[in-house]
């Protein structure tokens, strides 16, 4: 049943990716206005909306979304489900790409972006930013020495360096063995470590809002709040991996691996579960259920938010949906836009700023983030067509 | 031997459930923030202020600050623009507003600044600490330090941190009692020293509470008997009278509770990571599951028994 993963060694410039790159030109033009001429310049953010869509959606729901790696990390080395070992290197590529990313959009997001490294120098320990920050840059760090040995799978014993560096090919070699002994005997600590420290930093992500009592709705302002980002983040790891996985298997013309997908989908129900279960018992517990159906905004916001966790729930239950890839796929789809969702509500749209303050992302915001989706996208494609990431098709 | 595994996953799933619940369950209200008696403040009583703005004046030439304009509110204003800002801005650290209360429509003026409080949740908020408590009972911003971030932005209850959203390398700007250019060479705030009409009342907390006090039980018909930042969010350096009939909601200071607005923050952060025994805790039993599971697996494969 073992086999080996493989690059996928494709041609690289389709019209898809021609695509990309266009959107990719867009927020450049985007990105020159803002780093040049302000904020003001392309975005709608304004002193009660401080925080936009390049904090709700890239980075909130880029942390968010970028779960994949360690659900399938812990669920396959930790827990023992080698069954999925062939789900584990797309999901840390994936994980590794996306806090990347994340990293990114915080450096476009910060309006001293050359002070960013202030963080590493300057520590307030009550900041529940301040430990986001260092969970983020440690399991990043973690990420990129679980990708590791895929690289240095690729070039091990094939290093051919260009004329003259040719004399360095055999130290070269040696460093790629050295690392790859490393990297063995080592690899379980960072494996744990990337566990913890998404544990930390998903659920502080819950935490940052509750920094403002007075301006976030009491549907999502909880103590529980941390507890809930954790469990919704943990929820969504999974039905990520069987939304990439699909597309991948769509657009690179393979086979999907839907044994293997809907088989793991059927421990979403159980962390869904305990979400919906924690989510439910702390709104009737602080009694204000009531208030999601009041036709508000944030009421409504709430209520298909809602929907979204509780639809994929009840259906993944069923092993018929769950073989179904259709219906796996449309499953994954409605707990991802569910946390989308969820972060968006808590970070913009259930910031109750009063008086005529509103904000809506501006064409601007659109594009850039646009095109950190297509950065992504892009460096998925690159990652998997020249290192060994999806395992080799058997027929 | 699958159905032990399946136990042993199970309890794994239990404790380590219980030990999340265990750290996210808030601790109890934070205690109150100690309050030196020596912090420097203002007293703003609105029964007196007459609206001339002239503190917004002295704001704008001690802070060197441009002048503001309607220009880009030509559609809401009309042909005539105005040079009056509406609300506090990175030009306007100061800002006198016309508040109506809603229930007996009695009129007042209001200022606007920071309140600098007791326990700022800019400050605790602050990814760097570029925002600071100082012993003169300012709160203070380095530029040098911030990143950026906007996050004081959202935990400030009171609107007052403003960003440059025009700048290409923007700042945070507000109020800073004049800690540096008047305070520490003991002079009164500009905004106080500037007041015609005796409305703005410059000293140290302790002693403006104490006159406060005394304006109240001088004139009970005059004045709403309660001092507004005395305990709101664990205490102001700004602290604010208002007219008999006009609640201080009516203008625009909300009923905040008296802990600190990052009580809670605070609390949970500390929880998690006190002594950071609950990151190591999480870290040894995940480790510990690991190591059942791969000698499950060695044994398993030493076995020939292919899973």
């Amino acid at each position: 049943m073992s086999s080996k993963a493989l690059p996928l060694r494709q041609k690289f410039f389709t019209g898809n990716v021609a695509i990309l790159l266009g959107f990719m030109g867009f927020g450049v033009v985007f990105a020159y206005f803002r780093f040049f001429h302000g904020f003001g310049s392309v975005t709608n953010l304004s002193k009660a909306y401080p925080f936009g869509l390049w904090i709700a959606f890239d980075v909130a729901c880029g942390v968010a979304l970028a779960a994949g790696g360690f659900t399938t990390a812990a669920i396959v080395e930790i827990f023992g489900r080698h069954r999925y070992q062939a789900l584990v290197r797309p999901a840390i590529l994936t994980a590794f790409i996306g806090y990347f990313l994340v990293g990114f959009a915080v450096f476009f997001d910060l309006g001293k972006y050359y002070n960013i490294w202030h963080a590493l120098i300057y520590w307030n320990g009550t900041s529940v930013l301040f430990e986001v920050a260092w969970c983020v840059m440690l399991y990043l760090t973690v990420l990129g020495i679980e990708n590791l040995p895929n690289v240095v799978e690729q070039f091990k014993d094939r290093v051919d360096l260009p004329g003259a560096l040719a004399r360095l090919n055999r130290p070269a070699n040696g460093l790629l063995h050295r690392i790859d002994w490393c990297c063995g005997k080592t690899m379980a600590f960072f494996v744990i470590a990337g566990v913890v420290l998404s544990f930390g930093h998903q659920s502080s992500l819950g935490t940052m809002m509750l920094v403002a009592p007075y301006k976030l709705s009491p549907l999502w302002y909880t103590p529980l709040s941390p507890l809930l980002f954790l469990t919704s983040a943990v929820s969504v790891g999974i039905p990520m991996v069987i939304f990439e996985g699909t597309l991948a298997a769509k657009f690179f013309g393979r086979k999907p691996e839907t044994e293997l997908l809907s088989g793991i989908a059927g421990y979403v129900p159980m962390f869904l579960g305990t979400y919906l279960l924690i989510r439910i018992g702390d709104l009737a517990y602080r009694g204000v259920l009531a208030q999601a159906f009041d036709g508000s905004v944030q009421g409504n916001a709430f209520l298909v938010e809602f929907a979204l966790f509780a639809v994929p729930y009840f259906l993944l239950k069923r092993d018929k949906v769950r073989s179904h890839p259709a219906g796996l796929f449309c499953c994954a789809l409605s707990v991802i836009l569910a946390v989308v969702l969820n972060r968006c509500n808590v970070f913009l749209i259930g910031m109750d700023m009063g008086r005529g303050w509103s904000y809506f992302p501006a064409v601007g915001e659109w594009a850039v983030t646009f095109a950190f989706l297509a950065f992504g996208v892009l460096l998925y494609k690159i990652g998997v067509n020249y290192l060994p990431i999806l395992e080799a098709e058997h027929d | 031997m699958d159905i032990n595994r399946r136990k042993f996953l199970k309890l794994g799933a239990v404790a380590g459930t219980a030990a999340v619940c265990a750290v996210a369950k808030p601790a109890a209200a934070r205690e109150l923030p100690d309050i030196d008696p020596d912090w420097y403040g203002m007293l703003n009583d609105s029964t007196r202020c007459i609206g001339c703005k002239s503190c917004m004046v002295a704001c704008k030439k001690e802070n060197k600050l441009p002048p503001e304009s309607t220009l880009g509110d030509a559609e809401g204003f009309g042909a005539p623009l105005y040079d009056s800002p509406r609300e506090l801005s990175e030009k306007t650290y100061t800002l006198i507003q016309l508040a109506r209360d809603e229930k007996s429509g009695t009129e007042s003026f209001v200022k606007r600044q920071c309140m600098h409080c007791a326990d700022p949740a800019c400050g605790s908020a602050c990814i760097v600490g570029a925002l600071k408590k100082q012993k003169n009972g300012a709160v203070t911003y380095d530029a040098g330090m911030c990143m950026g971030c906007r996050y004081c932005m959202v935990a400030c209850p009171f609107g007052v941190p403003q960003f440059e959203w025009h700048n290409a390398l923007p700042s945070i700007r507000k109020c800073t009692l004049c800690s540096k250019t008047r305070l520490e060479k003991g002079q009164p705030t500009a905004c106080a020293s500037t007041c015609p009409a005796g409305a703005i009342t410059f000293g140290k907390r302790s002693d403006l509470l104490k006159i406060a006090r005394e304006r109240i039980t001088a004139e009970p018909q005059r004045y709403l008997d309660q001092i507004y930042g005395e305990n709101e969010v664990g205490g102001t350096c700004v602290l604010y009278l208002s007219k008999k009939d006009v609640a201080f909601a009516g203008i625009g200071l909300p009923p905040f509770a008296y802990q600190p607005v990052s009580s809670l923050t605070e609390s949970i952060q500390h929880r998690i990571f006190q002594y950071f025994i609950p990151p190591i805790a999480v870290y040894g039993v995940l480790g510990g599951i690991m190591y059942y599971n791969q000698s499950r697996k060695k044994q398993a494969e030493q076995g020939g028994d292919d899973e």
